[in-house]
């Protein structure tokens, strides 16, 4: 308490700072009146008195000083006074101000940025209680390759009954539905919930409330929605709950609304509904796998302990049902890993590339304040000499690089704000799909530590450096004939730069090298000029097979028509998207295939047109057509080449009769044609067997259409939405977008941080560029005496311009090995955003040091040639 | 110092930064002989624990003088400080004690 009060007196004291003064002379005034006064009274004559007086007071002005100490905050005083003469040595040098604000605005703006995405989505909580419990159960097949699988609802009723690690289990899975509340009929993707779901997520609704156990056992037809969707569409109205709207064409009763932050595996569902799953009804004969599930752990209980246990049960389940299981285990994620995925290791990367930038730039300074500190040393000498001690030089010379960090970072954090916005726009879906990114207070707060940090860091070591204790050599010391300390420090820092860099560099490089392999993958179709959108029938009005055919049929005949259309068609599933139904098949003449060994392939169901309107070259056979598209045709199937491959072993394709397990009934029928392949997920993914239906045979309600244009494919939109509401008028269309769209999504996470590390290397390039320079410029306005002599004893200008530049090479050269060794050490971080090359891509490993080698040394030529112009005389007279 | 200043203030009452070093000195029988100047920094340091309070008044000769007061908080620390070191003093001179009668 104490200490608080005097504190607090100090800081008042910062004010009326004249007021006290004046104050405290009074006092010792009246001090010494008082005092004559006794010794006049005692009988001393009046001079007497007086100087009795003073001697007795001791020293005016040490009690003064000591007063004045006491009623301040004395450090404060000082930083002010650092802080003014900091400022005012920066505005006498703008050129080195600017060069070291901007080198930290750059370093400490990217770091922000990036950190602000990784805060998100990997630091920041998730916004459930005690989200640690929460993980995702997933079926995986090791030897299909498939991590991280949609389940099986038999299965997940398995796991229910027999797993002891969890408090709950839900299964769920993303659709979408068409929504209307009689003025307006739109898409809206929405959640399918079992009852589990949201009381495992604790989640609490801020009107009405959630689903009971007893609605998701009758499939109730009860909704609840996102506060969005209560705000835009009902307004906020409080008489929402009880509100009829219409799902799919039925009618459904909104029970609840969910609290505006909440989400739940995407950030887009506006409609929850129940999932309604009956385990009375043979589910393994009748489902295959397709749900997700989240379950919360029981409070103790360790992820590993679930996971053995998991792994325990779908050993018993694959033993149990081995048709259905065979080959097929469990996985039980934390809910983050899942959410965040593969985002994980391009934003590791990201934030490894950030560090090297901020090295560079803090090492950048860090030079530029040891050039600027040498040409003070006599300066900090004389200062020394005259009393300062040498903490207080330390600390004047520290204030001045924490005035360069701060304005470094306040620039930054700018920079940053920014930077994020277009971050978030540049990147890849699955990095912001399911967590939101924002910018806050918290942020702000870490890039003012990272300045200060930063700002220590490099004004630290020059500090030292030019406070070093010898006051003789400091005063003694010729400027222009020392190569002191300072000099083989700056080399050091130099060659600290140029690693930093060269280990960006080779990163940018492999993601580059990546890219454009990427780019010029074949995807097995012309993506040029096709735009698409995805239509999806209500089935209430659209239960009947015949329905649901006329309408695509008649709906594609209406597009083919279209002025600027060359031709149209649809399909179930859009390639290249990472989504797609896959299946059994079997072959005819060959024997059933033991349980675990049978074909899988993708399945997609086309309208004839398919393959001409999305340019899959045809290798065999024939396309659909007109006649296949009628529901009493026996059936007929067109097969990719991999198909082929893998299922057929080569044999030839046409005529032969397969069936694929798609409906309750699946008649064998023939191959009539082969067509090139066309990757399901991303552009580096193995293309799968792919089997492809007419749409009569398989007609799903669901279809992504597809357009060929003349030219530009979005200016189809409108004319395509009129065709569409002709034939039905409440049927909204969603997800238009270009082929070319799609195709850029699959590298959009390599494209995102090659774009970025690019970004980051080129800086990074220029700062060490910088560096180069000025350290050689300087050892050159050193020796300038040295050089002269040199030419005046006849050393030709090549020789000296070969000294200087071989003077740097040496940091060059130590720095690019480094640097090099760093990078070849750390890429096999990088090795799953790779394509087509290895993490140790020779081409990139030789390329990016031979840049860096040849910018610097043309970074070094610059003064070289000014050493060799040097005319003698000028240096001898510089004397 | 701080605990000879209370102790002064609570002996005679109000009084001013002389009169305080006079009557320190007073007390120690002129052994203990200071700079009066070096009173004001400790009077500072306690005014700013509110130990003491200060206002300007008039001395009995009639001049301007700056006045010291106890306050409430002052009282328990001169208490508190003045067992302390009475203790602290006792276990010194218990200290000490055994080594005069050997």
């Amino acid at each position: 308490m104490k200490a608080l009060w005097r504190i607090w007196a100090r800081v008042a004291g910062l004010f009326h700072k004249n007021w006290r003064d004046r104050e405290m002379a009074q006092e010792f005034e009246s001090h010494l009146q008082l005092h004559i006064d006794d010794n006049i009274r005692a009988g001393m004559s009046p001079e007497q008195a007086r100087r009795e007086a003073l001697v007795k007071f001791g020293g005016m002005e040490t009690a003064k000083e000591s007063i004045r100490e006491t009623s301040r905050l004395l450090w404060f005083d000082t930083a002010l006074r650092d802080m003014r003469y900091a400022l005012r040595g920066l505005r006498l040098n703008p050129g080195f101000a600017a060069t070291a604000v901007l080198s930290l605005t750059l370093g400490i703006g990217a770091s922000v940025a990036i950190y602000t995405v990784a805060d998100n989505l990997l630091l920041r909580p998730l916004p459930y209680p005690d989200a640690k419990q929460l993980v995702m159960l997933y079926e995986k097949n090791p030897h299909r390759g498939f991590a991280h699988n949609v389940i099986s609802p038999a299965n997940y009723f398995d796991w229910k009954a027999q797993s002891s690690s969890f408090s709950a289990i839900g299964g769920f899975f993303d659709f979408h539905v068409i929504l209307g509340d009689g003025k307006r009929t739109e898409e809206k993707d929405a959640q399918a919930v079992s009852g589990e779901v949201l009381p495992a997520l604790q989640v609490k609704p801020v009107r009405g409330r959630i689903f009971t156990m007893q609605e998701d056992k009758d499939d109730a037809h009860v909704a609840v929605i996102s506060y969005r969707l209560w705000q835009e569409w009902f307004g906020g109205d409080e008489s929402v709950i009880g509100r009829q709207v219409q799902v799919n064409s039925r009618p459904f009763t909104v029970i609840g609304v969910l609290p505006p932050d909440f989400y739940f595996n995407t950030r887009t569902s506006d409609v929850w509904l129940t999932l309604g799953l009956n385990p009375a009804n043979n589910l393994r004969k009748t489902q295959g796998r397709w749900m997700w599930a989240v379950a919360r752990l029981k409070p103790g209980v360790s992820l590993s302990q679930a996971r053995a246990e998991m792994t325990g049960i779908a050993q018993r389940l694959e033993i149990a049902y081995p048709e259905f299981n065979k080959g097929w285990g469990a996985d039980v994620v934390p809910l983050r890993d899942s959410f965040v995925g593969q985002a994980k290791t391009s934003l590791m990367v990201l934030l490894g590339a950030v560090t090297l930038l901020l090295c560079v730039a803090c090492a950048n300074v860090a030079n530029l304040l040891l050039a600027r500190y040498s040409a003070r040393r006599r300066e900090m000498a004389v200062r020394g000499a005259l009393g300062a001690a040498r903490g207080r030089l330390i600390r004047q010379l520290l204030t001045e690089s924490v005035i360069l960090g701060l304005a470094g970072g306040i620039a930054g954090v700018v920079l940053a704000y920014f930077a994020v916005s277009g971050l978030v726009a540049l990147a890849p879906r699955d990095l912001t799909r399911s967590v939101q990114i924002t910018f806050d207070l918290r942020i702000v707060l870490f890039a003012f530590l990272l300045s200060l940090v930063t700002s220590i860091i490099f004004g630290l070591a020059p500090a030292l450096m030019a406070s070093h204790g010898d006051l003789n050599r400091g005063l003694h010391e010729e400027s222009r004939t020392s190569t002191g300390g300072g000099t083989r420090m700056r080399s050091w820092l130099v060659a600290l730069e140029i690693a930093c860099s060269v280990a960006l560099m080779a990163g940018a490089g492999l993601l580059f090298r990546s890219l454009v392999g990427l780019q010029n993958v074949d995807p097995g179709l012309d993506a040029h000029n096709i735009l698409t959108f995805r239509v999806t029938l209500p089935t209430q009005r659209y239960k009947e097979e015949q329905k649901r055919i006329d309408f695509f049929q008649q709906a594609t005949e209406k597009l083919n028509q279209l002025p600027g259309v060359r031709s149209a068609s649809a399909t179930s599933y859009l390639p290249l998207n990472g989504i797609g139904a896959g299946t059994t098949v079997q072959i005819s003449g060959q024997p059933p295939a033991k349980p675990g060994e049978e074909f899988v392939a993708t399945i997609r169901t086309v309208l004839p047109g398919y393959f001409r309107t999305m340019g899959i070259p045809l290798k065999r056979g024939r396309a659909f057509n007109a006649a296949d598209d009628v529901e009493f045709t026996p059936h007929r199937f067109i097969v990719s080449e991999a198909f082929v491959r893998k299922c057929l072993s080569g044999e030839e394709p046409l005529g032969k009769q397969i069936s694929a397990w798609m409906n309750k009934e699946n008649p064998f029928g023939e191959i009539v044609g082969v067509v090139g392949d066309v990757s399901d997920k991303t552009l580096d993914s193995e293309p799968a067997p792919t089997v492809y239906y007419i749409h009569s045979h398989l007609s799903y309600g669901e279809m992504v259409f597809v357009l060929r244009a003349e030219n530009d494919a979005l200016s189809l939109a409108d004319p395509a939405r009129k065709v569409i509401k002709e034939i039905d008028p409440e049927l909204p269309l969603s997800q238009i977008r270009t082929m070319e769209t799609v195709v850029r999504q699959t590298f959009a996470s390599q494209q995102f941080s090659a774009v970025l590390l690019g970004g980051f290397s080129l800086a990074s390039l220029l700062l060490a560029a910088i560096g180069v320079y000025g350290v050689l410029a300087y050892s050159v306005t050193q020796r300038t005496r040295e050089i002269g002599v040199r030419i005046a004893l006849g050393a030709e200008p090549l020789a000296i311009t070969r000294m200087v530049v071989a003077s740097g090479t040496r940091m060059v050269i130590l720095g690019a090995a480094a640097g090099l060794a760093a990078a070849l050490a750390l890429s096999g971080l990088m090795k799953s955003l790779l394509f087509g090359i290895g993490p140790r891509d020779p081409l990139t490993f030789v390329a990016a040091p031979v840049i860096f080698v040849v910018v610097a040394l043309v970074a070094a030529y610059v003064p070289a040639r000014r050493a060799a112009q040097v005319s003698p005389m000028e240096a001898l007279r510089a004397e | 110092m701080a605990l000879m200043v209370l102790k002064t203030l609570e002996s005679m009452g109000p009084l001013h930064g002389y009169g305080i070093a006079r009557r320190i000195e007073q007390i120690s029988g002129d052994r203990l002989s200071l700079n009066y100047g070096s009173i004001y920094p400790a009077l500072l340091r306690l005014e700013q624990e509110r130990a003491i309070v200060s206002e300007w008044g008039t001395s009995e000769n009639n001049r301007k003088a700056k006045y010291y007061r106890l306050t409430a908080a002052g009282r328990r620390q001169l208490k508190q400080e003045t067992a302390e070191w009475q203790e602290a003093a006792a276990i010194v001179a218990r200290f000490l004690a055994p080594k005069e009668s050997l």
